[in-house]
């Protein structure tokens, strides 16, 4: 797969943009999920689109397949049936989302948007960034000190 | 207003109308109408949204979207409507025209206009949002772009900007990366996402943040002790103080909640004096400036109560329905309001949204213009259409003024002393701004209680508790979390059924929500 999702927890500001992004552009439903560490840190959940993807093998209409071209792990709105079989492989709980016209919700990294995906675009705090598996490794992610308070997060 | 040809325009460029902030945005056309937003890259604000912002293609074409006028609950014709604006119109002395934040400032003066010919004397807004008082910053000084962050060495923030103007955080989380040296300072009653970024957080008693801000600014105020009314250590005061004064470049950034301190107009009146005492610049943010009318809106209210108003002429969308615990003091008057939602039991004329109008509106960076191209929804009527409707003659108006604040500060800071330190009985609510619970666009506003609190009335997260004040009663979830001390309670203020909770008091005819003494107890 060529980008991915990246999450930086240190900078994620809470305000769930991302999620309304999502929200707005899919006909009510985020396919970003959103969940919280213990009270003290936000963390957006994007689909990771897995070199191994257990939500692909669960499905059993193959409607989950790989976009060879770009490595997507797309579902197809025709062949779902609604099963949830995908909501309970994935081992993230990113599908786990309420059906939506009897259809499970899986992220496609907005691919029907040339600009990439709407969550990352409408980020307010450059929290989430679209990179690849290259520029992933040499990222600093959470290595930075960024508040002294005592309840947030922080890595030293 | 032009009509699009979606062959021909997909994206339309403009300003997000839904917030003072000013964010650039497109609005994407297909064949079948609005399909959503566009985040531009090269908008001020780098493509960046708050959830509100994303939002705004599903206004156009909600489902609750007021397309027809109410009356009682079921849609009346225009005719019947034009006859009562006209009976109404007969008494000037007897009608008060208000507006909030869906008018430009074109229909503002519009309004002025219509009032001038009609003979109507009394003329307010009924914006009551802390942040209206700010807008003495507006006349008083240029507004203050993003860029004063980047040069700034020290900044100090009042608030949570992250959750008011989202598109603040980048900027200021960068600011704060790009140099150890950078110093945040911090000040709230809650743990914040702001917070949490601070180099210093200040957490303040509930309530008195304007004592803070006196102290900060060096104000004597006569023998209070700050230290011990506030929670901070005098030292800290002095330190925060004379180091923010010496710093070369410094700003303060103010953002407050409803209901979140005791006296937003002390609050205002301390922030002016801690800005020209450290000689740096304030940036508000708001959602709305508030336009000016004759009257506060607390000298309207005292005469509706003495019977001398009996019709109220409202343009925009929030007042009354948003502040229950006001419509409750004014029962008895004829309100013809303007709405672009449907509320349950509630009359009102269907308005055009900011969206699809065109003309100026006044943002944190200055005067903006709203596009014009986008086609208002089928039934809806803009205000110069509504003010042509109702007929009379339009005179012009060269300027209208508010009466200015007046601030006796003793009596003011002995107030907030005396609430602060008053022993409650129950717990104390506060008032706190959540960007993402906008109109209800995603679950139902959390009440947060300090775990010690939890294990007292017996509940956890997820639990439904009433809450209750002398104003009212509201279900609520619960959300147990360190963000709150014990004894203190916060939620987001954004529903009329939380709104209601809040203690309101008139003071020089301004209105002011403040916190409020609630009982909490556990649904079964």
């Amino acid at each position: 797969m060529e980008k991915r999702i990246v999450l930086d927890l240190d900078l994620c500001c809470g305000c769930r943009s991302c999620e309304a992004a999502c929200k707005a552009a899919f006909k009510g439903e985020a396919r970003i999920r959103h969940g919280e560490l213990q009270g003290i840190a936000y963390l957006p959940l994007a689909c990771r689109h897995c070199k191994e993807a257990l939500c692909m093998t669960a499905c059993p209409v193959a409607a989950i397949i790989r976009d060879e071209k770009t490595g997507l792990v797309i579902r197809s709105s025709f062949l779902c049936i609604g099963c949830k079989s995908c909501a309970f492989a994935c081992p993230f709980g990113v599908i786990d989302a309420p059906l939506v016209r009897h259809i499970s919700q899986k992220c496609s990294l907005c691919s029907d948007r040339a600009e990439g995906p709407r969550c990352v675009s409408a980020c307010s705090s450059g929290a989430l960034q679209l990179l690849t598996d290259k520029k992933i490794e040499k990222h600093e992610v959470g290595v930075r000190f960024v508040s002294r308070n005592p309840f947030f997060r922080r890595r030293q | 207003m032009k009509i699009i040809d979606p062959e021909t325009k997909s994206v339309i460029k403009t300003i997000c109308p839904f917030c003072s902030f000013g964010c650039e945005f497109g609005v994407v056309f297909d064949d079948f109408g609005v399909k959503g937003v566009e985040y531009l890259s090269d908008g001020n604000t780098g493509g960046r949204l708050c959830p509100r912002g994303s939002a705004a293609g599903v206004f156009l074409n909600h489902p609750r979207r007021l397309t027809v006028p109410v009356k009682s609950g079921r849609a009346v014709d225009w005719v019947r409507i034009k006859q009562e604006l006209k009976d109404i119109l007969a008494k000037p002395d007897k009608v008060a025209v208000c507006f909030d934040r869906n008018i430009t400032e074109e229909e503002h003066q519009a309004i002025l206009g219509f009032c001038k010919g009609a003979g109507i004397s009394h003329i307010a807004s009924t914006y009551f949002e802390p942040e209206r008082f700010f807008k003495v910053f507006i006349k008083r000084r240029k507004p203050v772009g993003l860029d004063q962050i980047d040069r700034a060495q020290q900044i100090v923030v009042l608030g949570d900007p992250f959750n008011q103007a989202p598109m603040i955080s980048k900027t200021l989380i960068n600011w704060k990366l790009s140099d150890r040296k950078n110093r945040l300072v911090v000040i709230d009653s809650i743990n914040t996402h702001t917070a949490g970024f601070a180099t210093d957080f200040l957490k303040v008693r509930a309530g008195t943040e304007p004592l803070l801000l006196l102290g900060l600014a060096r104000e004597k105020s006569g023998d209070i002790d700050l230290a011990g009314t506030t929670g901070i250590e005098s030292s800290i005061i002095d330190e925060v103080s004379q180091s923010f004064k010496s710093a070369e470049n410094g700003l303060i950034i103010v953002s407050l909640a409803f209901g979140h301190t005791y006296d937003p107009v002390l609050f205002t009146e301390a922030l002016i004096r801690f800005s020209k005492f450290s000689g740096k610049p304030v940036m508000p943010l708001f959602e709305f400036i508030g336009f000016p009318g004759n009257e506060h809106f607390g000298a309207v209210y005292n005469l509706i109560k003495k019977r001398k108003i009996k019709y109220l002429i409202n343009f925009g969308e929030l007042f009354p329905y948003y502040y229950p615990q006001v419509l409750k003091g004014v029962k008895g008057l004829n309100v013809c309001a303007t709405s672009t939602l449907k509320f349950d039991g509630i009359d009102g004329l269907p308005a055009v949204l900011n969206l699809e109008k065109e003309g100026t509106i006044i943002t944190t960076f200055g005067p903006a213009k709203l596009s014009g191209e986008i086609k208002p929804a089928s039934g809806t009527m803009d205000v110069k259409a509504l003010l042509d409707m109702m007929g009379g003659v339009t005179k012009k108006v060269s300027g209208i003024n508010e009466p200015e604040l007046k601030i006796d500060l003793k009596e003011r800071i002995g107030a907030v002393v005396e609430k602060s330190t008053k022993k409650t009985r129950g717990y104390l609510l506060l008032g706190e701004k959540i960007a993402f619970n906008f109109m209800g666009f995603f679950e139902t506003p959390q009440l947060k209680i300090n775990p010690v609190d939890g294990e007292e009335l017996k509940v956890r997260t997820g639990d439904r508790v009433y809450v209750q004040s002398k104003n009212g009663l509201a279900e609520v979830v619960v959300k147990l979390s360190i963000d709150v001390p014990c004894g203190v309670v916060s939620i987001p203020a954004e529903t009329p059924d939380v709104r209601e909770l809040f203690d309101f008091e008139i003071h020089q005819e301004l209105v002011n929500f403040e916190p409020t003494e609630v009982k909490i107890w556990k649904k079964e």
